[in-house]
């Protein structure tokens, strides 16, 4: 669809209106605030089987108001941006903060902590100006070009392509964050994105579905060509799936979702956890808890990199940061009022773009089957969750049976079970693969000794 | 709360004439259906936090979706604002979905087909509107609910409870000219405790959701959560991980229909059988589990968190039965999807917000009760687990593979309930899970959390069921 005639970023007169709610509130009682206006736009063409299903263009803007008066603290949003609503937005955000209990911990973080480089938002070379020149014609023939539907002949190899939904967007995001104490942070990035669900039909009936995605800051690194392709090899190779005996494995976790296995390590982390003794990392800092092989760094700076940023939603500057360093937890992830709770230094509020080193010089996921030689390998995970108190998990995973270094079947309904502190400690091995298109950058990862049941 | 019609074209500053002018110019491309779905929606929240609420707050949403169908394709656009040159321009850019540009929009021939909404036969009326109360009179409610769960047990460490509500004033017309309008609203209060005896820490939670105003928060709702939060932390603190494996496995009521939901329920959503992915695509008609089940989609449930007068696409909700005596009925429709089919519309097109394009969603997902007793089917277990509180589900639509997240439950031995067992997950098939129904207990229990199905979009849903055994499904666990 047609977006020439729409304003993707923050126009002046926007800008001006987030300046002067500022002012409104501090005359009518706020004593400190911070105000974050947004702004999106996204252009969205849907494909099934072989046809254009759906286009959607789709445009947001939001004006976030975190607001503290007398000792008190409250967080608003509108997406009505007109003056005059706004004004009384605001003078009922000021009159309900005033009723709420007082909280000594709610502040503006510390201005010195503040960004000071973010002025016009595209420090960090994550937006594309390709956007901007971008026709609905060009979006056609991307979407229509991804598609593997219209030759899917010659890939069938006595399996059939029953399914092959995608998905191809393209969006603008816009945001400047203000607060009381003079900061004005810019964040400026496009974003690129396309995906293929795909399901296929063995001669016996039995469907097998698959996925496979990709998305870049910039248009010109986005792989759209094999999308497709991918996610319908993906499906097929699950075709004739064996039962396994229960027992215990080395798994080996492909680094399309092996984030699945970090996320918890980092909510763990996290000042709102802990604070609440909801974590099992508590009283983790600067005990080694993880073998000397893991190191996980936060790396918010990269130009280019999905995940990038300058500050945080507190306008607090990101910096590089160990987060577990051979197997050390180096830094805890606090915001101002979590940091004041637990009476320590805040850091930053979470994890921007976590890359986990790779180590021993292995770089493929083929190798790093070749070095394992027997195990599951996963390359989906299917429903599951953990206990955020005591680190226990439990997880539905899909993947291959691994002999000798190599793939010899699909293996389907299998849950593995265990403990994050043990599953970590088991981690023999990585390979150096972890996706670009992420803002978690975790390569394929081998643990030995995981509890399969089949 | 339903209003009058001039209280939406207020709202939303519309009259019928530009609303027929909308539709025209959203079928201006050739387009053979259009709708228009306008949302005012305010949300509110307070959070108790250290024994004390320090955090609250309230946010604005607005705006219309204007959606254009070619057949089965969709175009999609929606604005913020509803000035008349913006809602234009949506309808003009959804509807190129289409191309062949019509010189006489076949709208102006079109006869209304049915009535307005009847606010007497309103699902979720509220006798104390959210908007209509001040914050500051629920903090003594959030505070005294603190109380009475500490008060319960001393191993308590830290407690957050969250009082959120949202109202939702909708209205909707389409190329029917229906027009149809409708206030939703929705509270829902959780608790979330960390409780620590002898150096181990364990946590648990409790909701409630419901459609209705602030007269839910009540002593006894205050009751029944202190109640839920503490019950069972002794066994949660003495579970251990079972032996994984294949076993029975016996579902305890209510809750556990969260294995309707994700083993069958999402699989009949017709969108994926339209597209040929579902495992069911081809079972309509057929016996997909043992004679005598009744299994049910239903959006007529009185206040209750999945209930709609009408759904997202103006269709007026309807108890809607997919397995009748162990055959497959019916799938879950959208009007794409009825069309497809050549059946009506089934009530359960749903959108999350003005921003997205309707599909079928489920709304309160259930199975009948049966004729066993609950203990009987324990009974009847020489070795499996029994199940009662659950996390989160998934489902593998082509494959059929389903799994849920098991907080707490215990290992049956010999027929008898024993060692408590928490933090699993279940893994099974849906067709092999539905036809290995082994026994119906007589105790149908509709859930009354705060569920929420996040498939593509955000809706609220609830589930029930009554006790029910399966054969065999795959057990998480160590070695």
């Amino acid at each position: 669809m047609s977006t020439n005639n729409l304003e993707a970023t923050l126009q002046e007169s926007e800008i001006a209106l987030a300046r002067h709610c500022m002012d409104f509130a501090l005359h009518h009682g706020a004593q400190r605030l911070r105000i974050t206006l947004t702004k999106s736009l996204m252009n969205l063409t849907g494909l099934l089987n072989g046809e254009v299903d759906k286009v959607a263009l789709a445009l947001d803007r939001s004006l976030q108001i975190q607001l503290f008066a007398d000792g008190r603290f409250g967080s608003f949003s509108s997406n009505q941006l007109e003056k005059e609503g706004l004004e009384r937005f605001i003078l009922e955000a000021i009159s309900t903060v005033r009723m709420l209990e007082p909280d000594p911990d709610r502040d503006l973080p510390a201005a010195e902590r503040l960004v000071k480089n973010a002025v016009t938002g595209k420090e960090l070379a994550l937006y594309d100006p390709a956007c901007e020149t971008l026709t609905d014609q060009r979006r056609r023939e991307i979407s229509l070009s991804s598609m593997l539907w219209p030759r899917k002949a010659a890939l069938e190899k006595g399996w059939t392509l029953i399914s092959e939904e995608g998905e191809y967007s393209d969006s603008v995001f816009d945001s400047l964050t203000l607060d009381s104490q003079g900061l004005e942070a810019r964040h400026t990035e496009t974003s690129f994105e396309i995906g293929y669900e795909s399901t296929v039909e063995d001669p016996e009936g039995n469907h097998f579905s698959s996925y496979w995605w990709d998305a870049s800051p910039t248009l010109a690194q986005l792989r759209w060509q094999d999308c497709a392709e991918k996610a319908c090899l993906r499906a097929a190779a699950q075709i004739g799936p064996k039962g396994i005996e229960s027992g215990k494995y080395t798994l080996i976790v492909d680094s399309e979702c092996a984030s699945k296995l970090l996320s918890p390590l980092l909510n763990a982390l996290s000042g709102s956890s802990l604070q609440q003794k909801n974590s099992f990392l508590m009283d983790s800092l600067g005990k080694k808890l993880f073998p000397e092989s893991l190191t996980l760094w936060d790396r918010p700076l990269a130009p280019g990199q999905t995940g990038s940023r300058l500050f945080d939603s507190e306008g607090v500057a990101t910096r590089e940061m160990p987060v577990i360093e051979k197997g050390v937890v180096k830094s805890y992830f606090l915001n101002t009022c979590m940091a004041r709770k637990m009476q320590m230094a805040p850091t930053i509020e979470d994890c921007s773009r976590a890359v986990l080193s790779p180590v021993g010089g292995i770089k493929t996921r083929e190798e790093l089957l070749a070095k394992v030689r027997d195990g599951i390998l996963v390359t989906e995970f299917n429903g599951g969750n953990s206990n955020s108190a005591t680190g226990n998990f439990s997880y539905g995973v899909e993947g291959f049976l691994v002999r000798d270094g190599k793939i010899a079947h699909p293996v389907r309904e299998i849950l593995i079970t265990g403990n994050f502190l043990s599953l970590w400690g088991n981690l023999v091995a990585t390979a150096d693969d972890a996706r670009p298109c992420m803002s978690r950058l975790i390569p394929s990862l081998a643990f030995k000794d995981v509890d399969v049941s089949a | 709360m339903i209003g009058s019609k001039q209280y939406y074209f207020n709202l939303f500053q519309v009259d019928q004439p530009l609303l027929d002018a909308l539709i025209e110019e959203g079928l201006r491309s050739g387009g053979s259906y259009c709708d228009l779905y306008f949302e005012n929606t305010t949300y509110g929240s307070l959070l108790l936090r250290d024994g004390a609420v320090t955090s609250g707050g309230c946010h604005q949403d607005f705006g219309v979706g204007v959606r254009v169908l070619a057949g089965e394709k969709t175009g999609y656009a929606y604005s913020e604002s509803t000035a008349p040159q913006h809602m234009k321009a949506c309808a003009r850019a959804a509807a190129q979905i289409a191309d062949k540009p019509v010189e006489v929009n076949p709208f102006g021939t079109v006869a209304p087909r049915r009535g307005e909404p009847n606010p007497a036969a309103d699902r979720y009326p509220m006798l104390q509107p959210w908007r209509e109360q001040s914050l500051q009179a629920f903090l003594p409610f959030l505070q005294k609910l603190e109380a009475q769960v500490r008060s319960r047990d001393t191993r308590i460490v830290k407690l957050i409870a969250n009082l959120a509500f949202q109202v939702s004033d909708i209205l909707m017309y389409n190329a029917y000219r229906e027009l149809k309008w409708d206030t939703r609203p929705m509270g829902s209060l959780s608790v979330s405790a960390v409780f620590q005896q002898n150096g181990a820490t364990e946590n648990k939670s409790a909701s409630r959701s419901f459609r209705c105003g602030a007269e839910m928060l009540t002593d006894s709702l205050i009751r029944e959560i202190a109640d839920e939060v503490v019950k069972g932390i002794d066994e949660r603190f003495a579970a251990r991980r079972p032996k994984g494996g294949q076993m029975s496995v016996v579902m305890g009521a209510g809750a556990s229909g969260i294995l309707l939901h994700e083993a069958m329920g999402h699989a009949f959503e017709a969108d994926f059988n339209r597209k040929g992915t579902s495992i069911f695509a081809d079972k309509m008609g057929t016996r997909i589990c043992p004679e005598g089940i009744q299994i049910i989609d239903d959006g007529t449930l009185a206040g209750n968190r999945g209930a709609l007068n009408f759904d997202d696409e103006g269709v007026a909700a309807q108890k809607t039965y997919m397995v009748e005596d162990g055959i497959l009925t019916s799938y879950l429709h959208d009007r794409i999807s009825a069309a497809h089919y050549g059946v009506r519309p089934t009530g359960n097109g749903r959108r999350e917000s003005f921003r997205y394009a309707p599909i079928p969603r489920m709304r309160a997902t259930y199975m009948e009760s049966g004729n066993a007793k609950a203990e009987d089917l324990v009974a009847s277990v020489k070795e499996g687990i029994f199940v009662d509180e659950f996390s989160n589900g998934q489902v593998q639509i082509g494959e059929g593979d389903f799994t849920f997240f098991v907080k707490s439950g215990f290992l049956i031995e010999n027929g008898k309930l024993g060692m408590p067992v928490k933090d699993i997950n279940i893994i099974g098939n849906g067709p092999a899970a539905l036809a290995d129904i082994r026994g119906v207990a007589d105790d149908l229990l509709i859930d009354p959390g705060a569920w929420t199905c996040g498939k593509e979009q955000s809706v609220p849903v609830s589930c029930g069921i009554p006790t029910v055994l399966i054969g065999s499904l795959t057990v998480g666990g160590g070695f």
